[in-house]
C-alpha cells in the first residue's frame, strides 16, 4: 500500500534539549497511526513538522510527496485535518457561526455542518455561543471543525482527553468510520485503550526516539510470557505459566472437567510502555 | 499570491459579529465620537482640529483595533487555525483589516460632519487618507503579531496612538530642536501638511510629494507585515 507520510533520520533541537532523534516512520494509505508517549516525549513536535508549523533540525518529512520545506501551501492544507491543543475556537460566537467560517474557507457547502455535528452528537447544540461550553463540547467542535473538509489526512493530537467515556466512545465511532471510507488517521494519545481500539500499528516515543513500532496485537503477543489464567470450577483462578509446567496443569484441570474459562495474558500496551520505558505512559 | 473573496469576505463576517459583541475593543471606537464633540462645541474648529481627531480615528480605531483583533486572534489560539486553512497570507490580512477599514471610513466621515470639516478638494482628501489608512492598518497588523495578548497590545499600543494621534502637537519640538526633523516625515504631520495644501488650492504637482511619502510608509509597513505574519506561521 502506498505510504503517505515518510520520515527518516528526523531531528529536531530547541536550544540544547533534543525534542526529537532520528524517527523514522512511514505511514499507509488508509491506516491509523497511533504515536504513542507520555507528556514532553516528542508526539505535539512531530506533528508541527508533518504540518509545517516547525521545521526539523535535520531529516526529512514528506506527506503527500509534499517535502516539509512546502508543508504551509494552500493545496496541502486543504487535504489534511489538524487537531492539537493550540486549537481556538471564536468564543463570544455560536458554534454554527464557527462552523461556517470554516465551511467558507475551505469552500464547503453549510449542510456539511449539520453532518460533522451529527457526528460529534453536537446537533442540536450548534446555536450555544462557544464560551458557555464544556472542555468536552469544546473538544467535539473542534473535531467537528476539522472534519469539515473531509480530509484525506487527518492529524490528532490527544483527540478525545478532555471527553467522558460515553463522547469518547462516538468519536471513536465516527473516527472508525472515517478510517474506513478511506480517511488516513495519525493519531497521539497516551490513552492505550484509544490505541488499541483504533490504531493500526502504534509506534512508542520516550525522550524523543521511538522505542518500538507494531500492531498493537503483534506487540502484546511479542512481549507475552505465554502465562494463562484459568477459572474453575469451585470459583478458584489460577495463573500458569506458559511452556510444558503450565501446558501439564491445564491437561489435567481440563480432563478432570475443572475449567470454565482459560483465558491468555498478554501484557497491555501500558505494560509494555513500562517494560522498555521504565515509566508510566500519562 | 492569490485572493479568495470569498475567504476574504468569511473573515470579514466572522470579525464584524465578533466584534460587535467584543465591548473592550469596541470602546475605544468612541473616543474620537467625544473629541469631535468636545472640539466641536468647544471651538469654531480650524484645520488644525480636524486633523487631531482624524489622526487620532487613524491611530485609535484603524491602527489600535487592528492591532487587537489579531492579538486576540493570536491570544486564543484561533489565529493558528486560519493559518493552517487554505487561505492565503494575502486572504487572512485584507479580510482581518475590512472591519477596521470600514470603522474607520465611518468614524472618519461622522467625526466630519460633527466638526463640520469640508475639504476644498475631497478626491485628493480621501486618496491621502487612504493610503494613511493602509499604513495604519498594517501598523496594527504588526503589534498585533507582536504581542501575545490583547493587554500587552493595548499597553504597548498606548505610545503609538500618542504618537501618531496627537503628533502634530510633536511639530512644537522641531522648531526648538532641528536635530528633530525626520518628524515632519511622519505620516499623521504629512497628511496634515498635505491638509493645508489643499485647502491653498495646491495641484497635483505640489501634493504628489506628500502622497508619495504616505505610500512609502505604506508599502514599507505592509511588506513588514507580511514578513512577520510569514514568520509567525512557522513556530520556533
Amino acid at each position: 500500500m502506498e505510504n503517505i507520510i515518510e520520515v527518516k533520520n528526523l531531528a529536531k533541537v530547541f536550544g540544547n534539549q533534543t525534542a526529537l532523534e532520528d524517527v523514522n516512520f512511514s505511514v499507509k494509505k488508509g491506516e491509523t497511526f497511533g504515536f504513542l508517549g507520555p507528556s514532553g516525549s516528542g508526539k505535539t513536535t512531530t506533528i508541527k513538522i508533518l504540518t509545517g508549523q516547525l521545521m526539523q533540525t535535520a531529516g526529512e518529512a514528506e506527506v503527500f510527496g509534499v517535502k516539509n520545506s512546502s508543508l504551509n501551501s494552500g493545496s496541502y492544507r486543504r487535504r489534511i485535518g489538524v487537531l492539537s491543543d493550540n486549537s481556538g475556537l471564536y468564543q463570544r460566537l455560536s458554534i454554527e457561526d464557527n462552523l461556517k467560517l470554516y465551511c467558507d474557507l475551505y469552500d464547503v457547502p453549510r449542510k456539511r455542518m449539520d453532518e460533522v455535528l451529527e457526528l460529534v452528537n453536537l446537533a442540536d447544540e450548534k446555536k450555544k455561543i462557544v464560551s458557555k461550553l464544556s472542555k468536552g463540547m469544546l473538544q467535539r467542535v473542534l473535531l467537528a471543525r476539522t472534519l469539515l473538509h473531509e480530509p484525506e489526512l487527518l492529524f490528532l493530537d490527544e483527540p478525545t482527553s478532555a471527553l467522558d467515556p460515553a463522547n469518547s466512545k462516538q468519536i471513536h465511532e465516527g473516527l472508525r468510520r472515517l478510517n474506513e471510507k478511506g480517511t488516513t488517521i495519525f493519531l497521539t494519545t497516551h490513552d492505550m485503550s484509544e490505541a488499541e481500539t483504533l490504531c493500526n500499528r502504534v509506534a512508542f516515543l520516550h525522550k524523543g526516539k521511538i522505542q518500538l513500532l507494531d500492531e498493537p496485537m503483534a506487540l502484546r503477543r511479542q512481549f507475552s510470557d505465554g502465562s494463562v489464567t484459568v477459572e474453575l470450577r469451585d470459583g478458584k483462578v489460577v495463573n500458569l505459566p506458559g511452556g510444558k509446567e503450565g501446558a501439564e496443569e491445564v491437561y489435567n484441570y481440563m480432563s478432570s472437567n475443572q475449567v470454565v474459562s482459560i483465558h491468555s495474558n498478554e501484557p497491555t500496551l501500558g505494560d509494555i510502555f513500562v517494560e522498555i520505558t521504565g515509566r508510566e505512559l500519562v | 499570491m492569490t485572493l479568495s473573496w470569498k475567504r476574504i469576505y468569511a473573515i470579514f463576517q466572522k470579525d464584524l459579529k465578533d466584534l460587535s459583541k467584543n465591548l473592550y475593543v469596541t470602546s475605544i471606537f468612541i473616543l474620537p465620537f467625544l473629541m469631535a464633540f468636545l472640539y466641536g462645541k468647544m471651538y469654531d474648529a480650524n484645520l488644525e482640529i480636524h486633523y487631531i481627531i482624524i489622526n487620532l480615528t487613524l491611530a485609535s480605531v484603524t491602527a489600535f483595533i487592528q492591532c487587537a483583533v489579531i492579538a486576540e486572534e493570536k491570544e486564543k489560539h484561533t489565529l493558528r487555525g486560519l493559518m493552517l486553512s487554505p487561505a492565503s497570507v494575502a486572504d487572512i490580512l485584507t479580510g482581518k483589516s475590512l472591519v477596521s477599514f470600514i470603522l474607520s471610513v465611518v468614524t472618519i466621515v461622522l467625526c466630519a460632519m460633527i466638526t463640520g470639516y469640508e475639504p476644498a478638494n475631497i478626491v485628493y482628501v480621501s486618496i491621502a487618507i487612504f493610503i494613511s489608512m493602509l499604513f495604519y492598518l498594517a501598523l496594527g497588523t504588526v503589534f498585533g503579531l507582536l504581542t501575545r495578548t490583547v493587554v500587552e497590545a493595548s499597553v504597548i499600543f498606548l505610545p503609538v496612538i500618542f504618537l501618531f494621534g496627537f503628533g502634530s502637537m510633536l511639530m512644537m519640538l522641531v522648531d526648538k530642536y532641528p536635530v528633530l526633523s525626520f518628524i515632519e516625515y511622519l505620516p499623521n504631520i504629512q497628511l496634515v501638511d498635505f491638509a493645508y495644501k489643499v485647502e491653498e488650492g495646491a495641484g497635483f504637482g505640489e501634493l504628489w510629494s506628500h502622497l508619495a511619502i504616505l505610500l512609502a510608509w505604506g508599502v514599507v509597513t505592509i511588506i513588514l507585515a507580511a514578513v512577520v505574519y510569514k514568520k509567525r506561521e512557522i513556530d520556533k
